[in-house]
C-alpha cells in the first residue's frame, strides 16, 4: 500500500501537480483571457442579434492556415481554395465572456472519410460586430485550461490519456494515503512547522490531502467521467456500425434530420427562435440567457437550429435544448427531462465545469486545488527529505533527480506561467514577417522559460547530494518574486489599467489578476527568506522516526 | 439580509465550529489555552458547540443558494476553515483563546 502510494505519487505527481494548477487558474480562465487581450476589457454581453450580426459574419468565415494544415492529410489531393459547403455554425459565451466564440465547419469535398469536417474559428465582439484579430490567444481558456486537461499533447489524444491515467491513480493515492495516515480526526489541525522538515512536510501534506478530500476525490473523479468517452472510445473502435446506426436511429427519434436533403433553402429568423426558446424556458419557471446556438446542415432544407440555455443557476449542467427547423423556424423538438442517470451525469460534469454564477464557490474551488497543488508538491519534498542524506551516504543520486524534478514542476511552472503572460505584454502588437502569430510565441516562451527553469533547477540541486538543502529553490522563489511583480507592472505601461484604477472602477478580472499575482509575490518572497534561514541553519542530526506507513 | 453578508456569516460559523472542534481536543486546547482545565463537561459542550455551528453554517449556506450549490460552498468551507484553524494553531495559537472567552485567559 505504500509503496503504490509512494512510486505511483511520485512518478504521477509531476502530472498532477500541472494539472492541479492549471485547474486552479482555468477557475478564472475568462479573467486571465481579459488580462492578457487588453481589447476585450469590457463587461461580460448576452449573444447578439444572430440574424443581423453574426450570419454576415458566417458568411465570411474560412478555415485559416492551421486547420487546413491539420486537414490536409485526411483529404485526396490539395484541398480546394474555399470551402462552400457549411455543416454547421455555432456562437458559445457565458456569463463571463465580453466576447463571443464562434466556430463553423465545411464539408470538405475531397475527403477519405465523408464525415471530416474542416472548421473555421473566430471571436467577435458582440457590442460592435468587429472580429479579434486570429493572432491572439485567449491564454486562460486556450492554453491554461487545455493544460490542465490534455497537458496540450494532442497527437492521438496522449495528453488526455495521461492525465486521466494521472487522475485514476490519484483516487487510489487518496485511498491509500488515507488508510495510511490513520489519524484523519485527531490529527486533522495538525502543522508543526518547527519538528523536523520531514516531520512538518508530512504534516501539510496531510492537512492538505485531508482538508480538501471531498474536493480532491470528486474532482478527480469527474474529471474521468467528462471525458469518459475518450477513456472508452467503443463507439469509434469497435462498435463503429452500430455507434453510426444508433446516430440515425436516434434522428429519426428525435425528428433532427441526420443528413443533408441536397435541397437549398433559407433560414428563417434566427432571433425569433432564440425568443420564442427564451418563452418556453421562462414558462418552466427557468429562464435565462442563451449560452450557445447551433445551426446544423446550414443553408440546407434539412438544416436545424439549436438553441441551448446558459445554467448560471445551477450546479447541473443542463442545457435545456430547443430545436427548430431553420427555414421555417417551425419547432422540431424541445429536449425531454433528463433520465436519472442523465441528470447525474449533468451534476457531475457541471460540479467540475462550474458553469454557475458564484464568486465565493469559485474562489473556494481555487483554494481546493492549491491545497491538491500543496499536497503533492509537499509529498515531492518528503521524499526527498526521506531520502536525501541516506542517498549522499550511498552516492546515490535519486533524491537529487526527484528534488531537480520538483523544482521544475513547482516553482518552474511558476516561473514559466509568469514569463508567458510577461511575453504577452512586451511582444509586438503583430510579429514581423516570417515570425510565427503572437499567440504561438507566448505558448513557445512559455516552454522555453520552463525549460530554462529545468536546467536551473538540475545546475542548483547538486546540494540535494551532498544531503543538503537546494539552492534552487531559493532562487527560483526570487524569480518568481520578481516575475509576478513585474506582470502587474508591465500591464500598468502597456494598457494604462493600474490597480488603482482597475479597483476603483470595479473591474474585477483584471484587479483580481493583478493581485493575485501580487500576493503571489509576497509569498515567494517570504518563502526565499525562509529558505534562506534553513539554508543558514547546521544540519540537522536527530532523524525523527515517523510512522512506519511512510515509505 | 443580503446573500454576501449570509455567506459571510456562514464561513464565520464554519470557522468558529472547526475552532471549537479543535479546542475540545487537549493538544490543542493546551496550545491555546495553556494549563488551563479541560474538563469533560467543556468537552462535550466544545464538540456540541462545533456540530451546531457547522450545522447553522449550512443551514445559511442553503437559505443563499440552490440546495446543489449550498451544499459545495459548505463543504469547500469546511476545508477553508479547517486550513484557517490549523494554520492559526500554528501560528499565533492564542487567537483562538477568543472561542472560548468565558474560561478566561490561557494559564501558562
Amino acid at each position: 500500500m505504500a509503496w503504490l502510494h509512494t512510486w505511483f505519487g511520485l512518478a504521477l505527481g509531476l502530472v498532477l501537480m500541472v494539472v492541479f494548477f492549471f485547474g486552479s487558474l482555468s477557475v478564472f480562465d475568462r479573467e486571465i483571457d481579459r488580462w492578457a487581450i487588453p481589447d476585450t476589457r469590457f463587461e461580460p454581453q448576452p449573444m447578439p442579434s444572430f440574424d443581423k450580426m453574426l450570419t454576415p459574419i458566417f458568411k465570411e468565415m474560412q478555415p485559416d492556415a492551421a486547420a487546413r494544415a491539420m486537414t490536409a492529410p485526411l483529404a485526396d489531393g490539395p484541398l480546394p481554395a474555399t470551402f462552400d459547403t457549411p455543416r454547421s455554425w455555432g456562437a458559445y459565451t457565458t456569463h463571463r465572456d465580453p466576447v463571443l466564440a464562434l466556430f463553423a465547419s465545411y464539408e470538405v469535398p475531397n475527403a477519405k472519410d465523408h464525415e471530416t469536417a474542416i472548421w473555421a474559428l473566430r471571436t467577435v465582439d458582440p457590442r460592435t460586430g468587429e472580429l479579434l484579430p486570429v493572432d491572439r490567444l485567449k491564454i486562460g481558456s486556450e492554453f491554461f485550461y487545455p493544460l490542465h486537461y490534455s497537458l496540450t499533447l494532442d497527437w492521438k489524444n496522449v495528453g488526455y490519456w495521461i492525465v486521466g491515467f494521472s487522475a485514476l491513480m490519484m483516487l487510489m493515492a487518496l485511498v491509500t494515503g488515507v488508510i495510511m495516515h490513520r489519524k484523519i480526526f485527531r490529527e486533522l489541525f495538525t502543522f508543526r512547522p518547527n519538528k523536523s522538515t520531514q516531520r512538518s512536510m508530512l504534516d501539510l501534506h496531510n492537512l492538505t490531502g485531508v482538508v480538501a478530500l471531498p474536493f480532491h476525490f470528486f474532482f478527480a473523479f469527474t474529471g474521468l467521467v467528462i471525458f469518459a468517452y475518450i477513456y472508452f472510445p467503443i463507439t469509434h473502435t469497435q462498435l463503429t456500425p452500430l455507434h453510426d446506426r444508433h446516430e440515425v436511429l436516434e434522428s429519426k427519434e428525435t425528428g433532427l434530420p441526420h443528413d443533408r436533403a441536397g435541397v437549398a433553402a433559407p433560414i428563417a429568423s434566427v432571433d425569433a427562435m432564440v425568443a420564442e426558446a427564451q418563452r418556453r424556458w421562462a414558462a418552466k419557471g427557468m429562464a435565462g440567457d442563451v449560452g450557445f446556438l447551433n445551426l446544423t446542415h446550414v443553408g440546407d432544407a434539412n438544416g436545424y437550429v439549436s438553441v441551448y440555455r446558459a445554467g448560471t443557476d445551477r450546479v447541473q449542467l443542463a442545457g435545456e435544448g430547443i430545436h427548430f427547423k431553420a427555414a421555417t423556424g417551425e419547432l422540431l423538438r424541445e429536449d425531454p427531462p433528463p433520465t436519472v442517470v442523465a441528470r447525474i451525469n449533468e451534476f457531475l460534469t457541471g460540479l467540475h465545469l462550474q458553469h454557475f454564477k458564484h464568486w465565493l464557490l469559485r474562489w473556494l474551488y481555487v483554494l481546493g486545488g492549491l491545497s491538491g497543488a500543496a499536497c503533492i508538491a509537499t509529498g515531492l519534498f518528503f521524499f526527498v527529505e526521506k531520502r536525501k542524506r541516506q542517498h549522499a551516504r550511498q552516492g546515490v543520486s535519486g533524491a537529487r533527480v526527484v528534488d531537480a524534478l520538483a523544482v521544475t514542476v513547482v516553482t518552474g511552472m511558476l516561473v514559466a506561467t509568469l514569463s508567458m503572460l510577461i511575453a504577452n505584454r512586451l511582444l509586438p502588437d503583430a510579429m514581423p514577417a516570417g515570425w510565427p502569430l503572437r499567440g504561438a510565441m507566448e505558448k513557445y516562451l512559455f516552454w522555453a522559460s520552463w525549460a530554462v527553469a529545468g536546467v536551473h533547477a538540475w545546475w542548483r540541486t547538486a546540494a540535494v547530494a551532498e544531503g543538503r538543502l537546494a539552492p534552487a529553490w531559493r532562487e527560483q522563489c526570487l524569480a518568481i518574486a520578481v516575475l509576478a511583480m513585474t506582470a502587474p507592472v508591465l500591464n500598468w505601461i502597456t494598457t494604462g489599467d493600474h490597480l488603482l484604477h482597475t479597483i476603483g472602477s470595479g473591474y474585477w478580472p483584471v484587479a483580481g489578476a493583478d493581485l493575485f499575482m501580487l500576493a503571489g509575490a509576497a509569498l515567494a518572497v517570504l518563502a526565499a527568506r525562509k529558505l534562506q534561514q534553513r539554508a543558514a541553519r547546521p544540519l540537522a542530526v536527530k532523524n525523527v522516526t515517523l510512522e512506519a506507513g511512510h515509505a | 439580509m443580503p446573500d454576501a453578508l449570509l455567506l459571510l456569516l456562514a464561513l464565520l460559523s464554519c470557522v468558529a465550529g472547526m475552532g471549537w472542534f479543535a479546542l475540545s481536543m487537549d493538544v490543542h486546547w493546551s496550545q491555546v489555552q495553556g494549563k488551563a482545565p479541560h474538563s469533560p463537561a467543556l468537552v462535550k459542550a466544545l464538540r456540541l458547540g462545533g456540530a451546531g455551528a457547522l450545522l447553522l453554517s449550512l443551514v445559511l449556506c442553503l437559505t443563499v443558494d440552490s440546495p446543489s450549490i449550498a451544499v459545495l460552498v459548505w463543504f469547500m468551507a469546511l476545508a477553508g476553515a479547517t486550513l484557517a484553524i490549523a494554520f492559526t494553531l500554528t501560528w499565533r495559537a492564542s487567537i483562538l483563546g477568543m472561542l472560548v472567552f468565558w474560561t478566561g485567559p490561557g494559564a501558562r
